[in-house]
């Protein structure tokens, strides 16, 4: 479904994603975690071309994003992102930001994309929300209705940018509640995120990075149970609050 | 000195010689805004828009219309428009069209510049969030980025045209009739009425200007429906001071560091 080749990227000469190589199969739930700065959000927004990639090739759905005459506009109507500060469009209500999309981009009527954003935000447990504006919503609603928005477009590929990350503690879970239900249907989903426990439940890999280097995949336990890659192994005891058993240290004991 | 007398000409200040003759003064002003600011704001959301723009043949003579007519005072866009502009055409331009055309192109300039400040407001994450469900960057413009840079714009705008409403007097210069020039005729045909003249002129612009306003705060408190967080009639200058807060309620803490007590120290 998603595949990166190679991938580079650069900003001003640092380079920030370096020679990524993944592959991501229909259906799959990829969770990316490592510390911030590590090019996890980049390397997500690259998938729909927000950032563009300086050399190496991506390959969402057999569309070439390299390519410049890949439609980009049919391809992002595919790929449905939610951001971690909501992005709501703030002067349309909950239903309008659900409708805007699929009436302009896929020419549904009034009516017919009315109902689909009504079944969505019965999905999201928001249907008595739907003519609130986006003030007028807790982040976690807010969250909830951007994701319903994004799938409004009935997306075969879901990106999340860290969507918890704004949000206060007791909101988090209605938010990963729907997201794991999303993961139960079948979506394939990419998540940057830094929950545990969400990537432990509905993960079926785990890609860690750290300065725009993919330094290891594998299942969740494999990742945060047993880290094979030293930085892995730091990054995760300090995310679990274990004191570090770092092996470069025993082995400088030893001399 | 009889008062009433001195304001005898109040009906040529208000509308010139109208029923009779060509409309003037105030009229002529609020007619003369107006229209320069229907007309102007086409050209202003296009110049701001196409300012934006990545494409340099596209951006740079935006930039360079912007930047000279905004370096420019506006008499002198009054002068060239009235002796060049007829030269160009080849045909006679009436004063009140070449006082509109030199003001539509002085307002346009700073119009672009409030419509870019507007677009470039509105938060990077709601055009991106529009992309990604597969607006076309034209769409999001439409749909999503336009109207919230409108509601932005609105108070520059408002104050915008209070200014250019003001700045009509200017094209007194090339003879049209309106309120300044009305003033200057009675004052120089009448030397006995030259006071209450001016008296008039500056009542006159005054009562416009202030009425515009007015108006325009409350158009703002009604139109930032969205946003009701940043709306706050009441700021007053210690909110933007780094001292600490008093407390509202509760025992005093600390050391009264309100405006009012330093001040009274």
């Amino acid at each position: 479904m998603i595949k990166f080749i190679g991938a580079n990227k650069s900003f001003n000469n640092r380079l920030v994603l370096k020679n990524i190589n993944l592959e991501i199969a229909k259906g799959e739930v990829i969770v990316i975690c490592g510390p911030s700065g590590a090019g996890k959000s980049t390397l997500l927004r690259t998938i729909n071309k927000l950032e563009p990639i300086d050399d190496g090739e991506i390959i969402v759905d057999g569309m070439y994003l390299s390519d410049p005459k890949t439609d980009l506009t049919a391809l992002r109507a595919e790929i449905g992102m939610v951001f971690q500060h909501f992005n709501l469009y703030p002067h349309k209500t909950a239903i309008k930001n659900i409708t805007l999309a699929p009436r302009k981009v896929r020419g549904l009527s009034r009516k017919e994309a009315t109902e689909r954003a009504e079944k969505l935000l019965e999905k999201v447990g928001l249907l008595h929300r739907r003519d609130a504006y986006p003030v007028q919503l807790s982040g976690g609603e807010q969250q909830r209705v951007a994701i319903a928005r994004s799938l409004a477009m009935e997306p075969k590929i879901m990106l999340f940018d860290e969507p918890t990350s704004a949000l206060d503690p007791e909101l988090i879970n209605e938010v990963l509640d729907v997201m794991v239900s999303l993961a139960k249907e079948g979506m394939t989903m990419v998540v940057v995120t830094h929950e545990i426990g969400f990537a432990q439940k509905v993960a079926d890999r785990v890609v860690f990075m750290d300065n725009g280097e993919i330094l290891e995949i594998g299942t969740p336990p494999d990742i945060f149970v047993n880290p094979r890659h030293p930085r892995t192994k730091e990054f995760m005891s300090s995310v679990f609050h274990i004191p570090i058993f770092n092996v470069n240290q025993e082995e400088e004991q030893d001399f | 000195m009889d008062l009433l007398e001195q304001f005898s000409n109040i009906k040529f200040y208000l509308l010139g010689s109208y029923p009779q003759g060509e409309i003037g003064g105030l009229l002529l002003n609020i007619i003369l805004a107006v229209l320069t600011i229907c007309l102007s704001f086409w050209f202003g959301v296009l110049l701001g828009y196409s300012r934006l723009s990545c494409r340099l043949y596209i951006k740079l003579p935006c930039m360079a219309y912007i930047e000279t007519v905004r370096a420019t005072p506006l008499i002198m866009i009054i002068f060239w428009i009235y002796f060049f502009l007829p030269y160009i055409a080849g045909t006679n331009i009436t004063v009140f069209w070449s006082a509109v055309a030199s003001l539509c192109i002085y307002a346009a300039a700073y119009q672009a510049e409030i419509v870019r400040a507007g677009i470039i407001a509105v938060p990077k994450g709601q055009l991106e969030a529009a992309l990604s469900t597969g607006m076309s960057r034209y769409r999001a413009m439409r749909h999503v980025i336009l109207p919230q840079a409108f509601r932005i714009m609105v108070p520059s705008f408002l104050s915008f045209f209070v200014s250019l409403f003001k700045d009509t007097s200017t094209v007194f210069i090339i003879g049209v009739i309106e309120l300044t020039q009305a003033g200057i005729i009675i004052s120089q045909r009448e030397p006995n009425k030259m006071y209450a003249a001016y008296v008039c002129m500056g009542l006159g612009f005054w009562i416009v200007s202030f009425s515009i306003s007015q108006l325009a705060r409350r158009l703002e408190k009604r139109i930032g429906i969205f946003d009701l967080e940043s709306y706050r009639p009441d700021a007053c200058r210690d909110e933007f001071m780094l001292l600490p807060k008093k407390k509202v309620t509760g025992e005093e803490t600390g050391p009264d560091m309100s405006c009012r007590s330093a001040d009274s120290r």
